[in-house]
C-alpha cells in the first residue's frame, strides 16, 4: 500500500485543479475567470508495487517545511491546465 | 516518511502514470458536465531523481528517497492534447451495461495487455472489434482471446441471471403434456438451444425464449409427485428446479 501520507498520483492532479476558477467583484461589476494555469511543484514520490504487481505512484507536495541536514528527495511536477470548453461550445 | 521505494522499469512507470492520468481525465470529464469552469490537463512533465541499474537484460530505476544524494535525473514529458481530442477519446465511465475489465476473471497479464491498449471495459473491446482490428496481431498472441470471450460472456450472463417465476404442466393442441417454465432472462442466447433433463432423462425442448421455455414430457420421464428438472439455457446459465405435482 502507498504510504498514508502520500496520495495516488491522479488525486494530486485533481486536487491541484480543484480551485474555483471564477473571481467576482459584485461591487465593481467585474467577473473574471482563470482560463489557464501552470503549476510547478516539488513533490515527493512513494513508488511501490501492489499485491498484483502493478506499480503504484504515490505523491505529495513537500511534507516538512523545516530546513534539516537530512534533505528530502524532491522531484519536480510541472503541468499546464486550460479551461475546458463546455459541451455547447461556449 | 514513505516506505522503501521499489525498482521499476520505465515502461511500468509510464504505464502507471498514463493509467493515473486517464483516471484524472475521466474524473474531469464527469466534472465538466455540471461544472462550467473545469480544467483540462494540457501538458505534464516530471523531473525524477532516480538511480538506474542494469542487470544485463533490462535497465531498472529506483526513485531517490530522502537523504539520498547523487541521483540522476530523468524527465518524462507527456505532450499536449486538445479539448476536442479529450472529448473524442474520453468516455464517461460507468455506462449502464458496460463491464469493467477488472470485473472479469482473467489473468493479470491479459488485464495488463488490455490496459496498455487502452481497453478498460468490454465496451472498449467491442468498439475495437467493430473497427476490424486484429488484437491478436497487436499483442503478439499474448492474449488468449477464446478464454477472454468466454469470460466476457460469463460476466454478461452474471448481470442477467435467469429467474424462474413459475412452472406448470400443460397440454398442447394434440393433448400431449409439456412443462411450461416462465420467468426472466431464460433462453437468451439464440446460438444455443436450451437443454433440459427431467428426472435424469433428457427431454426435448419444444421452444425457448427469454420469458418462457416449453419442455416435452413423456412416459420416459416418470413424472410424479417430486421431480427434478435441470435446465441449461446456455453454457453460463444452468438452473436446477424441484417441481412438485399438486
Amino acid at each position: 500500500m502507498i504510504d498514508e501520507a502520500f496520495l495516488p498520483f491522479e488525486k494530486i492532479i485533481e486536487r491541484m485543479l480543484a480551485f474555483k476558477g471564477e473571481i467576482v467583484d459584485d461591487q465593481a461589476g467585474v467577473r473574471s475567470y482563470i482560463y489557464k494555469c501552470e503549476i510547478e511543484s516539488p513533490v515527493e514520490f512513494d513508488v511501490i508495487r501492489d499485491e498484483h504487481g502493478a506499480l503504484q505512484i504515490g505523491s505529495t507536495p513537500p511534507l516538512y517545511y523545516i530546513d534539516t541536514s537530512f534533505r528530502p528527495a524532491y522531484h519536480k511536477l510541472r503541468f499546464t491546465a486550460e479551461l475546458s470548453e463546455s459541451v455547447d461550445g461556449n | 516518511m514513505a516506505t522503501e521505494n521499489t525498482q521499476w522499469q520505465l515502461e511500468d512507470f509510464v504505464d502507471s502514470l498514463v493509467v493515473d492520468l486517464d483516471k484524472t481525465r475521466e474524473t474531469l470529464a464527469v466534472k465538466a458536465i455540471n461544472k462550467p469552469l473545469s480544467y483540462t490537463v494540457k501538458e505534464l512533465a516530471l523531473d525524477l531523481n532516480i538511480f538506474p541499474s542494469y542487470d544485463g537484460d533490462r535497465v531498472k530505476f529506483i526513485t531517490a528517497q530522502p537523504g539520498q544524494q547523487g541521483a540522476s535525473k530523468v524527465t518524462i514529458q507527456l505532450g499536449s492534447i486538445t479539448d476536442q481530442q479529450v472529448r473524442a477519446t474520453t468516455k464517461i465511465p460507468g455506462a449502464k451495461n458496460d463491464i469493467n475489465i477488472d470485473e472479469i476473471e482473467v489473468d493479470k497479464n491479459t488485464k495488463k495487455q488490455l490496459r496498455k491498449l487502452g481497453v478498460s471495459s468490454v465496451g472498449d473491446l467491442k468498439e475495437i472489434e467493430q473497427k476490424n482490428v486484429d488484437l491478436k496481431k497487436v499483442t503478439d498472441n499474448t492474449i488468449d482471446y477464446s478464454a477472454l470471450a468466454n469470460k466476457i460472456q460469463k460476466s454478461r450472463r452474471d448481470q442477467n441471471r435467469p429467474r424462474v417465476n413459475g412452472v406448470s404442466l400443460s397440454l398442447d393442441e394434440n393433448d400431449e403434456p409439456y412443462l411450461l417454465i416462465k420467468g426472466k432472462n431464460l433462453a437468451m442466447d439464440p446460438k444455443f438451444e436450451p437443454v433440459a433433463v427431467v428426472n435424469e432423462t433428457l427431454a426435448s425442448v419444444m421452444s425457448g425464449s427469454a420469458e418462457e421455455v416449453k419442455i416435452r414430457v413423456t412416459d420416459d420421464h416418470a413424472f410424479g409427485e417430486n421431480n427434478e428438472v435441470i435446465l441449461t439455457f446456455d453454457p453460463f446459465a444452468v438452473v436446477k428446479l424441484n417441481v412438485k405435482a399438486q
